[in-house]
């Protein structure tokens, strides 16, 4: 049985603004990793902040590895890269991680014994010995992993780690969390990148104006409902009550957009070649359709699945209810 | 908190407030030289031994005031500008963000920026003391008691804690340049109270304006007691409570020399524990704070 990493029950930060989170009740096991969602402004940050012993709760309380938040034993259990990094631009990028290390209990020699693992890990390579003002921000969010990891920490606070970085970093910094969670630890992200979500969170929950609106684990978001899409050639309309009928199965022909392949249309570039849309939970009802649409003599170019992508789940979930960030 | 002392440390020595402070020291040393040589060249009236003695003693008494009255603006401008913005710079930059998650407690991250802080101020006040000394005393006559340059010594040192521990606290409410700003403007009433008493004491005023003038000037140095250490630091320097019981030392001598009113032992007691009070609070005003 897994042990709880992070019990956070009723936890509230009201500010006199009306902004900050409340009653939000989470846990979350040890190993696992969590993706916390939510507009501008929802809270999440605050409610991090909490967790890393920055901001005084208002009400509620929680605890890492049963130790309450803010207090020493669970500042000893966490790594934290804030959403506003910046290190002391006259230190050199080793300095900073030292004195990290330092902070954490570590001594210089073993303080120092890390660092060039950990540059080499955040792909700071030999940059170590540069001084931070000389650092790009992308750089600078290098060194803030570095730094969250320099006590080797079972928890891992995240906030947009990989904000600041091209492509290449982002890719980098998923590769780097991935193995971090392999190695058992525990992850905390906060992310506006919900394809950075995607591949590495296993639950996820959803603030809007401080309160969690939804929350579950990350496959069964995305594979909720499983669509069909089936590329179609030599389609006649009057065809689709007809295998609607014949399939048991609600089949409609797609009137806009298809992932991966763009805009598309009821009519596609080729002549009387439509996109048909279905929801289908086995792949045996998928096969029947095919063998239908093969003997009506339509010609079938593709079918392939759909997953609903985070980014729905996250617009469905957040449309016509008001933001105070930045939409209000 | 040794780790945060070595920090500050290096904060200190890599900043270019550093800079501007030492090139500051040196360039009001080099003119400090220059004036000591010209005061210590001029004539002495050798009329009579204490009449000589007299005049000897005022020149090196002028130019230690005027030495440390030029080394006292220094080392406050050292002191304030390098920890202003300690802690609500750090919070506006989000240094202190990833910082103050980890495992020390808040106390001892202040304690520590604390003494980093004082402890280097200490250090450069100690330098400076020693440079004036050493120029007055090629050029004038200095007193020469290891026991009274200890003591002067640390009251001209024991400004570096007091306007620490008003900068750190003010950085703990005031953004960094609203505490820059706060500083500043503190020090400059500090140093206006005195002033004013010394202007006042060389006046024949109105009792009841000079009563008036005098609990204005108290209150200003309740606040910020660094002006008033100074004088006090001077008078002992110079011995003018030795000589009082000498010499008439009823105003004129006292006022020429542009320390008006000194403050008692008490006052030190009070500002020693004003210090420590207000270095409390700074503590206490940093626990609470969100980050």
């Amino acid at each position: 049985m897994t042990m709880t990493a992070i019990d956070i029950q009723n936890l509230t930060k009201e500010y006199s603004n009306g902004k900050g989170c409340r009653n939000v009740t989470i846990t979350v096991g040890e190993g696992e990793a969590f993706g916390f969602l939510g507009p501008n402004g929802a809270g999440k940050s605050t409610l991090v902040k909490m967790l890393v012993g920055l901001i005084h709760p208002t009400d509620g309380e929680a605890c890492l590895f049963g130790d309450p938040v803010g207090s020493l034993a669970a500042r000893q259990h966490i790594g934290y890269l804030p959403e506003l990094y910046r290190y002391q631009e006259w230190l050199t990028g080793q300095e900073v991680i030292q004195l990290h290390g330092r902070l954490c209990g570590m001594s210089k020699q073993e303080a120092d014994a890390r660092i060039p693992m950990l540059l080499e890990r955040v792909g700071l390579g030999n940059r170590g010995k540069d001084r931070v003002k000389h650092y790009s921000k992308g750089m600078q969010q290098r060194l803030g992993l570095a730094c969250a990891l320099v006590n080797d920490p079972p928890i891992l606070f995240l906030d947009e780690p990989s904000s600041a970085l091209d492509p290449v970093g982002r890719m980098d910094v998923r590769r780097l969390l991935q193995e971090l969670k392999q190695e058992g630890k525990t992850i905390f992200l906060n992310s506006h990148l919900l394809e950075e979500v995607e591949t590495i969170c296993d639950r996820i929950a959803l603030l809007n104006n401080g309160v969690i609106l939804r929350h579950g684990q990350v496959h069964e978001v995305l594979y909720a409902q499983t669509r069909w899409h089936f590329k179609i050639g030599g389609f006649t309309p009057d065809i689709l009550p007809w295998l609607t009928e014949t399939s048991g199965i609600p089949l409609q022909i797609l009137q806009s957009g298809h992932p991966g392949t763009g805009a598309v249309t009821a009519s596609d570039s080729l002549q009387d070649t439509v996109w048909l849309g279905a929801v289908i939970d086995n792949e045996e009802q998928v096969g029947f359709i095919n063998t239908l649409i093969v003997n009506q003599g339509m010609t079938l170019y593709q079918v392939e699945p759909v997953r609903e992508r985070l980014e729905e789940w996250f617009m469905e979930a957040v449309s016509g209810l008001s933001h105070r960030g930045e939409h209000e | 908190m040794t780790a945060v002392i070595g920090m500050t440390w290096k904060e200190l020595l890599r900043k270019k407030v550093l800079l501007m402070t030492v090139l500051m020291t040196v360039l009001f040393l080099i003119v400090f030289w220059f004036i000591a040589r010209t005061i210590g060249a001029s004539e002495v009236d050798t009329s009579s031994p204490s009449a000589q003695l007299v005049e000897q003693y005022a020149h090196g008494a002028a130019l230690l005031t005027l030495g440390f009255f030029f080394g006292s603006f220094i080392l406050a401008f050292l002191v304030i500008f390098s920890s202003f913005s300690s802690i609500s710079g750090e919070a506006e930059t989000g240094i202190m963000q990833s910082m103050l998650t980890r495992p020390i407690p808040r106390w001892k991250w202040y304690m520590g920026r604390w003494l980093g802080y004082m402890l280097f101020g200490i250090v450069y006040a100690l330098i400076l003391y020693v440079s004036i000394i050493v120029i007055a005393d090629i050029h004038a006559n200095v007193p020469r008691s290891i026991a009274v340059h200890i003591q002067s010594y640390l009251l001209f040192a024991l400004t570096v804690p007091i306007l620490v521990t008003l900068s750190l606290l003010g950085s703990t409410s005031f953004s960094a340049i609203g505490n820059g700003v706060f500083m500043t403007m503190l020090y400059g009433a500090g140093w206006l109270g005195g002033m004013v008493e010394k202007v006042t004491s060389t006046l024949q005023m109105d009792p009841e304006v000079l009563k008036t003038l005098y609990n204005i000037t108290g209150l200003i140095s309740l606040i910020m007691p660094v002006d008033a250490i100074q004088r006090k630091m001077l008078a002992l320097l110079l011995g003018l409570q030795d000589l009082a019981g000498m010499l008439d030392m009823s105003g004129s001598m006292t006022a020429g020399f542009g320390l008006g009113e000194i403050p008692s032992a008490s006052f030190i007691v009070y500002a020693a524990i004003y210090t420590l009070l207000l270095l409390a609070w700074g503590i206490r005003r940093f626990y609470k704070r969100d980050f």
